[in-house]
């Protein structure tokens, strides 16, 4: 065995992160590691990676026990983590990031750049990677990032790597690239440790898959034993049937209709309309304009023309504010960074939008805050110890539902919904949409962006497909993912992963 | 909740260990000298606290400070009455920290930057408007300010109370503090709620250019003289007692209690070292050596809790 983690603890202050976490790990074998959000995954592979220490439990690394107390330690032992959040220098090259911290020298300390550069191609193309040894790491897309998070583990020599959620923010194609280099990496006899949300994607590049559950490892196992259902079953301690039905509501009242709406060269002559009491889902590739959509229907980049109706009434929307007027919402991609005031309490981030309506007299009135906050922490059941809890500290799919009670305190009608359920567990998934379900139901027009096709198609009652910055096509409810794909992307036009932005 | 009254308990035990060791130190007299000593960092530090809450700094305050005590007490020199040259002098303040303000939200420049350059211009336009001359004839009457009591206890405490009162209402309980909290903690999540960013940004500083104003007056008053060179250096005292009350530089944190016993703490240092006869040369370096340990010491706290 490459690598052993046995009864790994670990605590923070009064929380037990890691109860009992075990994980087995050989050369040449990819292991998928699942679990839900909280569920200690993340715990243990920072014990790995030396970035925390375990309270008890033993690291047996080539078969003898090992201690990482810093990332360098275990860097040295050959484990290097990919992260989600790209921790290169963004104003570096690509070269320069791959040896960053081992440039090769030249006497009196000089570095060479000249070797560096060549090194860097060469490993660049031995592994066919559409990157350029020269390019700024700034101008890199995520994917691309990613890469070259790679290349510098291989550089190092590692003989274990920890992707954590690679795909996460990457486009379809982008998604097969990191594939293909997974299983060229086990074609090396590296042992690879992967992380992921989305279930789709374990058949595609799993050997053995080990589940945790609460701080606990609860299932491990070869994958061709173990069927999708059980292993949901293992993440969540629960059967888990019919994963995210709506049922269709007949709609109302047309809530938001956008006409002719540009902004070259993202967008281009978008027509829209969503009703009263239902969900639009709007597909498409990375870079398809979907996000661009929702930032300029918020306000938030500025839009050459085009009108947006909100409830019959012409508005003007040149920020988010007159975006809040008109009511509407946004909720953003990105959590901790456009989404939440993570430092602050979740019950001023749920009052945020709306203290108007708790002020008089100029002061806020904390009783009647306070009694707002607990509403809606028990009508989303937002799993929280108490209102004066950091948002920062609620799990993903906690935070979401923080972000949309945000929106529901303000009465908003129309929601942008970018990505709802990205990077948030399947049991929380769940619940999200059940809120969307409920929004709906409560008369609310909801346009929803989602890259997860197979929970777009369940939760939408309309698929709207964009291209390049237009919209390609509307497909009905029941359409086939095979059908969005085709009008997403151009018949035989076989995209290039595209790795710069 | 140990680490959070640290420096709370730092106040208590150096007050105690002045008592004890300074026969002089618990006289009404130094007592009063210490709090009219440490007014003036006090109420700028109050208006700090708000703007690296809302994630700024303003580097200005001090040259704002002496910009409006000038102000003020030329406008006495010409004859207009005592509460009309502290009017001036207020209204200076805030106009400089307005500046301040639309600057940072209107050129989207790093408020460190911005109020760098603003220290340069005001003590330039300061010096300029004076002539690098002091300016002495002023009424008598006006010395109450800085050197007066009321009810036994030095008129300037009853002011940095009333105004470290309102400073506190304000954070705490209406949405202008609110918005300065979120705004802070994140200003992109803030952006998209729909809070005007830019209006409570350019307030913020607007507020902090009234106190600094007022501080400029206190100081005006303590030296019966608009001295153009006044409050160098003040800056970073201020930023201090707010770093030792636990504010962050990244914004989203801080708190006016805080911020009151970080002023006391230095300058009961400064009082302390006088009295025992320390070098003030050493004060500098003790005072400078307390900031790193405070801010460590709340990191700690914060890191503890974070993960």
């Amino acid at each position: 065995m490459l690598l052993e983690l046995r009864h790994i603890q670990k605590r923070f202050g009064g929380v037990t992160a890691l109860r009992n976490g075990n994980l087995a790990v050989d050369a040449g074998e990819v292991h998928l590691l699942l679990g839900e959000n909280g569920a200690g995954k993340s715990t243990l592979m920072k014990t790995l990676a030396g970035l925390y220490l375990p309270d008890s439990g033993e690291i047996l690394w080539r078969g003898t026990p090992v201690r990482f107390r810093t990332p360098a330690e275990a860097a040295a032992a050959g484990i290097a983590m990919v992260h989600q959040e790209s921790l290169l220098a963004p104003h570096l090259s690509v070269a320069e990031n791959i040896f960053l911290g081992r440039e090769p020298r030249l006497p009196a300390g000089f570095v060479s750049r000249r070797r560096m550069m060549e090194a860097a191609t060469r490993l660049i193309e031995e592994h066919r990677f559409p990157l350029q040894a020269g390019w700024r790491v700034q101008k890199l897309s995520p994917a691309g990032r990613q890469l070259v998070e790679i290349c510098r583990a291989i550089q190092h020599g590692s003989s274990l790597l920890i992707f954590d959620e690679p795909t996460s923010s990457l486009s379809e194609s982008e998604t097969a690239e990191v594939f293909r280099i997974v299983r060229e990496l086990r074609a090396r006899n590296l042992a690879v440790i992967y992380i992921t949300h989305r279930l789709e994607e374990l058949r595609a590049v799993g050997d053995r898959v080990t589940v945790l559950r609460d701080g606990e490892t609860v299932h491990s196992g070869n994958l061709s034993d173990t069927s999708t259902p059980e292993i949901i079953r293992h993440m969540v301690g629960r059967e888990f049937s019919a994963l995210y039905h709506r049922e269709p509501l007949p709609p109302g009242e047309e809530l938001l209709r956008v006409e002719g709406l540009s902004r070259p060269p993202l967008l281009a002559d978008i027509h829209l309309k969503v009703r009263a009491g239902e969900v639009v889902g709007l597909a498409g590739l990375v870079g398809a304009g979907r996000t661009e959509l929702c930032r300029a229907l918020f306000g938030i980049d500025p839009v050459a023309q085009g009108a947006v109706h909100v409830a019959g009434r012409r508005v003007r929307i040149r920020n988010p504010r007159d975006a809040v007027r008109a009511g509407l919402a946004l909720i953003p991609e990105d959590r901790q960074r456009t989404g939440l005031a993570t430092r602050l309490p979740l019950s001023q981030n749920i009052t945020a939008a709306n203290l108007g309506a708790l002020t008089r007299f100029g002061f806020i009135r904390g009783a009647a805050e306070r009694r707002v906050a607990g509403d809606f922490i028990s009508r989303l059941r937002i799993r929280a110890d108490s209102p004066a809890q950091l948002a920062g500290r609620l799990s993903g799919g906690n935070q979401q539902k923080v972000a949309i009670a945000k929106w529901l305190f303000r009465q908003a009608r129309v929601f942008l919904f970018d990505e709802p359920a990205r990077g948030i567990d399947v049991g929380a998934k769940a619940e999200v949409f059940a809120v969307m379900d409920e929004l709906a139901r409560a008369g609310a027009a909801i346009l929803m962006v989602s890259s997860e096709l197979p929970e777009l198609l369940q939760v939408a009652d309309r698929i709207v497909v964009m291209r390049e910055g237009r919209i390609a096509a509307e497909l009905p409810r029941g359409s086939t993912q095979e059908d969005v794909m085709r009008h997403a992307m151009l018949e035989n036009a076989g995209p290039k992963p595209e790795l710069r932005s | 909740m140990i680490q959070r009254l640290l420096p709370f308990l730092t106040l208590i035990i150096l007050f105690v260990a002045l008592a004890l060791a300074s026969p002089y130190f618990l006289t009404p007299a130094n007592l009063s000298s210490v709090v009219r000593q440490t007014a003036v960092i006090n109420t700028m530090a109050l208006g700090m606290t708000m703007i690296i809450i809302a994630g700024g700094i303003d580097l200005s305050v001090g040259a704002i400070l002496a910009f409006s005590g000038l102000l003020g007490a030329m406008a006495m020199q010409a004859g207009m009455p005592i509460w009309l040259g502290v009017a001036t002098g207020l209204l200076a303040g805030a106009f400089c920290g307005l500046i301040n303000g639309l600057l940072t939200v209107r050129l989207n420049i790093n408020p460190f930057i911005v109020t760098l350059g603003t220290l340069g211009i005001l003590r330039g336009v300061t010096l300029i408007i004076s002539n690098g001359l002091p300016v002495h004839r002023i009424p008598p009457r006006f010395a109450f300010l800085g050197e007066g009591s009321v009810l036994g206890v030095p008129f300037v405490l009853w002011l940095l109370a009333l105004c470290a009162i309102a400073t506190h209402v304000i954070l705490e309980h209406t949405r202008l503090g609110r918005y300065a909290f979120a705004i802070g903690s994140n200003p992109d999540a803030a952006f998209y709620t729909g809070i005007p960013v830019g209006f409570y940004t350019a307030a913020v500083y607007t507020i902090s250019g009234l106190l600094c104003g007022l501080a400029g007056m206190i100081e005006a008053s303590r030296l019966m003289t608009g001295q153009p060179t006044a409050g160098q250096g003040y800056e970073l005292q201020v930023i201090a007692a707010v770093v030792i009350g636990g504010g962050s530089l990244r914004g989203g944190e801080g708190s006016v209690p805080g911020t009151l016993v970080g002023a006391f703490i230095m300058g009961l240092l400064s009082n302390g070292s006088d009295l025992l006869g320390i070098s003030p040369y050493l004060q500098q370096a003790i005072i400078g050596a307390i900031i790193i340990v405070a801010v460590t010491l709340d990191e700690l706290r914060k890191r503890r809790f974070a993960s």
